[in-house]
């Protein structure tokens, strides 16, 4: 089902319902609530691959919504994207990740050195749906950024460089290499597994 | 550079998780928590703005304090020139008919909302403050008017019947 793009007017509309919250008016945070919660809550489950986590990042999202709405700058873009530049930040730290750390390919973690499920073994479970999203909340944070926010959430290329921090071209190579590492980890050849058990 | 075939199947498989996850919703537990942290932000908002709406209220004490400090500085120049004798029990009388700061005045004049209560203390009050008083009528009371801050704090005190030794 695809996000719908948001209009100029629902922009306009949160600005204004932020702008409140930021005055004290605390009703304005449902309204903002309900209309972005599925959104802030699926990009915490696809980075976290965890839904506990994802719900407590929702939490977190827009209660420091509530008590920080002054720091939303509606001139610098919508809120939305702000929203999951907080939860990105949330997520991070539940993953005791820094915000602004980011990994060189060198350091890498390699598909043995996850500590979780990896995707080796992802590739013998059935369902293709749990392989990728086991095999997305494996990816390097940095790359996990863009991949969940480009091909998951639907946000821009312009939207992802916003919420990360960086610049464009890095976020179109950060999702060219995420794209290489899910397409090596769940190679449709299927000998994968093998390949990657023999690195 | 992947295929074109991996990155199709990618594609669709990426697909397949996003529509899988579509309806994904935050569990009730997150909507009761934003609830209740709205409530208790719009109940803190509340009783702020209460405050700030009975600010008004602190006007006539204000005034009250304003009254009170004029008749402090106001009340011995009155006595000078109504040419009243210096003699110890007028000194006296007059040191009991007017106010007496019991903190400092700067800090009286700082305070823009204060209450002036009429009330009736012990006699040896007069001698806690310095004045004298007949031993023999220790135990009677005497009326006084009490400047109060609003947090009940003494600021200056008046013994209004005279010579204070009336009961």
């Amino acid at each position: 089902m695809p996000v719908p793009a948001l209009t100029v007017s629902q922009s306009a509309a949160d600005a204004a319902l932020a702008a409140r919250v930021a005055c004290g008016d605390a009703s304005a945070l449902d309204p903002l609530y309900r209309r972005h919660r599925v959104q802030v809550y699926r990009f915490a489950l696809f980075w976290s691959g965890s839904a506990p986590v994802a719900a407590d990042v929702v939490q977190d999202v827009f209660v420091h919504l509530l008590t920080h709405a002054r720091d939303f700058d509606a001139a610098r873009g919508a809120l939305l994207p702000w929203l999951l530049g907080i939860a990105r930040n949330f997520v991070r730290r539940r993953a005791g990740i820094a915000a602004d750390q980011t990994f060189d390919d060198e350091s890498m973690p390699s598909l043995d050195a996850v500590d979780h499920r990896t995707p080796d073994v992802v590739l013998c479970e059935r369902r293709e749906v749990e392989q990728l999203r086991r095999a997305v909340a494996a990816l390097p944070p940095h790359y996990r950024d863009v991949l969940v926010l480009v091909e998951l959430a639907e946000r821009s290329y312009a939207e992802a460089a916003a919420i990360c921090g960086c610049e464009l071209n890095t976020v179109r190579s950060r999702l060219s290499r995420a794209r290489a590492l899910l397409a090596r980890w769940l190679d449709i050849d299927r000998d994968a597994p093998q390949a990657l058990t023999q690195r | 550079m992947m295929k074109d075939t991996a990155a199709s199947d990618l594609d669709t498989r990426l697909a397949l998780l996003r529509d899988t996850f579509a309806d994904a919703m935050p569990p009730a537990k997150v909507d009761d928590a934003i609830a209740r942290a709205i409530a208790r932000v719009e109940r803190r908002s509340s009783a702020w703005s209460h405050a700030r709406r009975n600010a008004w209220i602190a006007w006539p004490f204000g005034l009250a304090a304003a009254i009170a400090l004029i008749a402090i500085v106001a009340r011995p120049l009155h006595r000078n020139t109504a040419g009243e004798d210096a003699t110890e029990q007028a000194a006296s009388l007059a040191a009991r008919a007017k106010f007496m700061p019991l903190v400092p005045l700067a800090e009286i004049e700082r305070t823009g909302d204060a209450v002036l209560v009429s009330a009736r203390v012990p006699r040896t009050s007069l001698s806690e403050l310095g004045l004298p008083i007949d031993p023999a009528r220790a135990a009677d009371s005497v009326d006084a008017e009490l400047l109060l801050r609003r947090d009940g704090a003494l600021l200056a005190v008046r013994f209004v019947n005279g010579s204070g030794d009336s009961r």
